[in-house]
């Protein structure tokens, strides 16, 4: 019992004692742009990207975009999920955000980030 | 001494993983945002190379000076101008974690430039950003 109460107030000890060292974020002094939702083209592309069809992606990027995409992608090679986790838009131009786990060549787990660019509901670039 | 300890190593990793849980499912409305992500894109709004020498992997002496030169110069012309700094959002996959801002500047021309950058934080460091 007693080996257990100080196993259980050493519990509490370390959750306190992460409270007092987990930093918050610095503050930002810039503006920030309001969230918006999905836009449709990008959502289209990323299903495409999800489901492994590169037919369907072929016909939605031009031969630029999906070179900017293989580099984005790096290193992963076989995509396992993706998701969306934000978009904002500034004068008409929106990016749209993603987040893809996968395996590299080495299957190694890794995730990476990109951004779709939309403009007049079309993908104009990848990032 | 030996049980205490082992409790509070145990408490202090059940509490960092549910820090994670929560900021990356947004719950109680946690943005998801990394400290050393933030600490790292406030670095390059403000051309402060210095301050985020410490979360970005080591570079050559030449590099951090050539850096540092850029870095003077481009404050003493009023080269960019930061207009907005936007997390979109991020996720944490083992130890690597994904943050995705927007940023938007005006350029020396007083053209407003808006894209994103995704920094890829590894081991308390941006390892990638791009």
């Amino acid at each position: 019992m007693a080996t257990l109460s100080l196993f259980a107030v050493g519990l509490l000890g370390g959750v306190v004692l992460h409270v007092f060292t987990d930093k918050a974020p610095p503050e930002n002094p810039y503006p920030a742009l309001p969230k918006v939702e999905e836009p449709r083209a990008a959502h289209d592309v990323v299903a495409a990207i999800g489901a492994g069809d590169a037919q369907a992606l072929s016909r939605q990027l031009d031969s630029t975009m999906l070179t900017d995409l293989d580099t984005a992608l790096q290193p992963i090679v076989d995509v396992r999920t993706t998701k969306f986790v934000g978009a904002v838009e500034s004068e008409g131009r929106l990016l749209s955000a993603y987040v893809i786990t996968g395996k590299t060549q080495e299957n190694i787990d890794f995730v990476v980030g990109f951004v779709l660019r939309v403009a007049n509901d079309q993908v104009v670039g990848v990032n | 001494m030996g049980t205490f300890l082992v409790g509070m190593l145990g408490g202090y990793v059940i509490a960092a993983a549910a820090g994670v849980f929560i900021q990356d499912s947004g719950l109680f409305g946690a943005s998801g945002e990394s400290p050393v992500a933030r600490t790292y894109m406030l670095g390059l709004l403000q051309r402060d190379p210095n301050s985020i020498v410490g979360i970005r992997p080591n570079q050559s002496i030449a590099q951090r000076a050539s850096e540092l030169q850029a870095a003077d110069s481009s404050r003493t012309t009023g080269q960019i101008q930061p207009l907005s700094l936007t997390y979109i959002g991020g996720a944490t996959v083992g130890v690597y974690s994904v943050h995705i801002y927007a940023v938007g500047i005006r350029n020396a021309q007083g053209v407003d430039q808006f894209f994103p950058l995704a920094l890829t934080v590894y081991g308390g460091k941006v390892q990638r950003s791009e």
